[in-house]
């Protein structure tokens, strides 16, 4: 009988020591996951304010404010007054 | 106790009996097995007994709960468009004392922009703590917050996507996430979301993050606001306001433009010298409209028959006391049907005929119209306008009402009004909002058209109608005249009051109300100028105009809220092209039959000009023809003339008219189907689209034919 006992204390701390080690590791790499996520997520906010800010600059950009005058002054052109935009009927779809 | 005892090693010599004896060993064991026990036992006491106090105080060190502010909600424009939406910036806070390499702190702020004098200020190390003003993208100040002493702050921003006069619609969001004004302000609790709460964990660093495993409430996002605003035609109103108010050094000005089919403000421009008036200001300040009332009291005395539109009235050559008050007109004419009145906007004709309507009635008209309440558009900062009960007016009060004085209306207040005529007679409430849509994108509201009351019956809107036709095409507003389409209209120049001082000397107030096209319309456009100088204060001279600029933009633009099938169909074929100043010289302009479609060609520059009292023949109705004495065709409105004119002439490029001599079809296979249409049109042929084709754009007759210049090119495209 007890030479039968210790392997089973051994056994038995072996297996704590593994359960207590894969708890710990999940722990930690919950943990991790966390932190990515957490940067991640930063990063996510981070592009969106970069994408408003390119948008307000685009949108700045392509404004009638900024491009009618170069049109106007560089290109020589001009907003078409009533009578000269054309209007071309759209032909409705062939029936099949 | 076994165990403590050696066999047989405790005899007694003596007696010879066994005495037991406790060895060394036998101390240790049980010195072990107590501490053992003690262990076991205080264990089961922290566990057992304690266990839930220890629990929650080591809860207490290891987490804690933080709330997660909410997105709030974009605002986007009728046609999806981002108008304001949010973003994560950080705030930067340094405690310079903290601060081991502030040589570097100074680089890295450096790089980010910070403003030298505040680099200083955070490396001084007398200051304890300094906050740098402003916000900053979090990798523009990774160099910085990384560093010892530092220490940063996400901060909500709010970004404006559109133009920069939306922001007096939408409004603003201040530093610490709260509406300030605008729609952000009346549709806060809509916008802003509901927060949630994290577990965040602490690391041995003392750094935060979420718990994986303790668990959370996900913060919701705020819901998605849908203007009834198009950014194209806002865009348009808000250049075009700009434009005027510099070139006529007014002191501001506003635009709005609404559809008055379903009562949408499509547009709503607004422009004022202080900085500082940042709202909506055709919303929030009240003016005196002048003429542009004067269409009501004639819609009024039209329903109650108390009066003919080409009922004439002794109009006693531009001048009439009444009360001791003495009424003139700029357009003197010894008398004047109802129609002309209407059109050569006079005071002394509109007079008399008010005097046909009691005050009540009067009052009732404009009342019902909504003028002196709040139109119900969601902003915080509206006005409601002024119009005084019967019971406190004086002895002219009637007649200064029937002239678009004593009473106060907001832009959008009259728009709305004119939209009655528009519609048909209905007075619709306004729309700033079209949608609500929530984070999953669940419609929660759509805007419906809702109808006030009805304020004159059809006919009646429609008769009103062609007398705004008339003033646009023969009266005071021939500058808002279109060679193209029908426009009705109604100037007004009111004299600006400066509170206890009374009306104030050559300062005016010019506008100009448009129904666009006035056979079917689809924008109704308000323009108002505050006191332009340089001698143009005729709502006629300075604010018809730019009527006309914004809508032929609107036309040209891509999506401006234009139903171009049902703009096309209203379109004239070929106007006959007349200048401005051939007022005398009367044409026949040919209305589209509506029925029958077709390409519209190119049309000189000049025959924009083709107005002045043409005879018109409204869309497929009878003829509605208003025989005007030749001394009413000239402009006229209720104030002193203009000195000079500082307008300058739009000088636009002569279209290439077609030649007459026959011609080769251009070979336009390959192009696409915009450029082939270009290049058929500067061939001088007209072009009909035939539908899909297999391949490539192909025409019939095929390239190469020889064509007299404006015949028919049937062109097939690739779908």
């Amino acid at each position: 009988m007890k030479g039968r006992g210790r392997p089973i204390v051994a056994l038995l701390l072996v297996g704590f020591v593994l359960v207590a080690t894969g708890v710990i590791w999940r722990r930690s790499f919950g943990i991790a996951q966390s932190r990515e996520l957490r940067d991640l997520d930063r990063q996510r906010l981070e592009l969106e304010a970069r994408k408003a800010r390119l948008q307000g600059e685009i949108r700045e950009l392509s404004s009638r404010a900024r491009l009618a005058p170069i049109a106007e002054q560089r290109l020589n052109m001009h907003v078409p007054n009533a009578s000269q935009v054309i209007y071309l009927p759209r032909p409705s779809a062939p029936r099949e | 106790m076994n165990s403590l005892l050696t066999p047989g090693a405790g005899l007694d010599s003596v007696s010879g009996s066994r005495t037991p004896r406790v060895s060394r060993l036998g101390i240790v064991h049980g010195a072990l097995a107590l501490f053992a026990a003690a262990l076991v036992g205080k264990a089961a006491q922290v566990q057992l007994w304690q266990g839930a106090m220890w629990e929650a105080r080591a809860v207490r060190q290891h987490y804690r709960a933080s709330s997660l502010p909410a997105p709030r909600g974009d605002i986007l424009d009728a046609t999806g468009q981002t108008i304001v939406q949010s973003r994560e910036l950080v705030q930067l806070r340094v405690a310079p004392r903290e601060v081991k390499d502030r040589r570097a702190l100074a680089r890295a702020l450096a790089r980010a922009r910070v403003p030298a004098e505040w680099v200083r200020r955070a490396t001084d190390v007398k200051r304890a703590w300094v906050e740098i003003p402003g916000r900053f993208l979090p990798s523009d100040v990774a160099a910085a917050s990384a560093m010892r002493g530092v220490h940063v702050s996400p901060v909500a921003d709010r970004v404006l996507v559109a133009s920069p006069g939306t922001r007096r619609i939408v409004g603003r969001v201040g530093p610490d996430g709260r509406a300030v004004d605008g729609i952000e302000l009346a549709l806060d609790s809509v916008l802003r979301g509901r927060q949630g709460t994290a577990t965040v964990l602490r690391d041995a660093h003392g750094r935060s993050f979420e718990s994986p495993t303790a668990p959370g409430v996900a913060a919701t996002a705020g819901h998605t606001v849908v203007l009834t605003i198009n950014h194209a035609l806002q865009d348009i109103c808000e250049r075009a306001l700009a434009d005027a108010v510099d070139r006529m050094a007014a002191d501001g000005g506003d635009i709005v433009v609404m559809d008055p089919h379903s009562g949408a403000v499509l547009a709503m421009a607004g422009l004022r010298p202080d900085p500082r008036a940042t709202a909506a200001t055709a919303l929030s300040e009240p003016f005196e409209p002048g003429s542009t009332l004067k269409p009501f009291i004639a819609a009024k005395l039209l329903e109650l028959k108390r009066a003919r539109p080409d009922e004439t009235i002794d109009t006693h050559d531009g001048v009439l006391v009444r009360d001791g008050r003495t009424i003139t007109d700029t357009h003197k004419a010894p008398s004047m049907t109802l129609t002309e009145v209407i059109m050569q906007s006079s005071n002394v004709g509109i007079v008399q005929f008010a005097e046909r309507l009691s005050p009540r009635e009067e009052f009732e008209t404009l009342r019902d119209l909504g003028i002196g309440a709040p139109s119900g558009l969601p902003y915080p900062a509206e006005a409601s306008g002024t119009l005084r009960e019967p019971r406190r007016w004086s002895k002219t009060s009637a007649a200064s009402l029937a002239m678009g004085y004593e009473v106060a209306v907001t832009p959008v207040q009259l728009v709305a009004a004119y939209a009655s005529i528009a519609n048909g007679g209905e007075l619709l409430e306004p729309a700033l909002v079209k949608e609500i849509r929530s984070a999953d994108g669940d419609v929660l509201f759509k805007h419906e058209r809702r109808v006030v009351r009805r304020v004159m019956p059809p006919d009646i809107a429609r008769q009103v109608r062609e007398m705004l036709l008339q003033t646009v095409s023969r009266g005071t507003a021939q500058e808002a005249f279109l060679s193209t389409f029908e426009m009705g209209g109604k100037t007004g120049t009111a004299r600006v009051t400066d509170g206890a001082k009374g009306y104030q000397a050559n300062r005016y107030t010019a506008s100009f109300i448009g129904v666009f096209p006035a056979d079917d319309p689809q924008y109704v456009i308000l323009v108002k100028l505050d006191n332009p100088a340089g001698g143009v204060y005729y709502g006629g001279k300075a604010a018809a105009p730019v009527s006309k600029v914004v809508i032929e933009a609107a036309i040209a633009a891509r999506d401006a809220a234009l139903n171009r099938g049902v703009l096309a169909a209203r379109a004239r074929v070929r106007p006959e092209a007349e200048t401005a100043s051939a007022a005398g010289k009367r044409g026949s302009l040919a209305l589209r039959d509506a029925a029958s479609p077709a390409t519209v060609p190119a049309l000189p520059a000049d025959s924009d000009a083709a107005r002045a009292g043409n005879s018109l023949r409204a869309g497929g109705g009878g003829p509605a023809h208003y025989a005007a004495p030749a001394a009413a065709l000239r402009v006229a409105d209720p104030v002193p003339a203009p000195r000079i004119s500082v307008l300058p002439a739009r000088a636009p490029r002569p279209a290439p008219r077609p030649p007459a001599t026959p011609r080769a079809v251009p070979d336009v296979r390959g192009l696409p189907l915009r450029a082939a249409v270009r290049v058929l049109h500067e061939a001088g042929f007209r072009v009909a689209l035939a539908g899909a084709s297999s391949g490539a754009a192909e025409t019939w007759p095929a390239a190469g034919t020889m064509l007299r210049a404006g015949a028919t090119i049937r062109l097939a495209y690739e779908r």
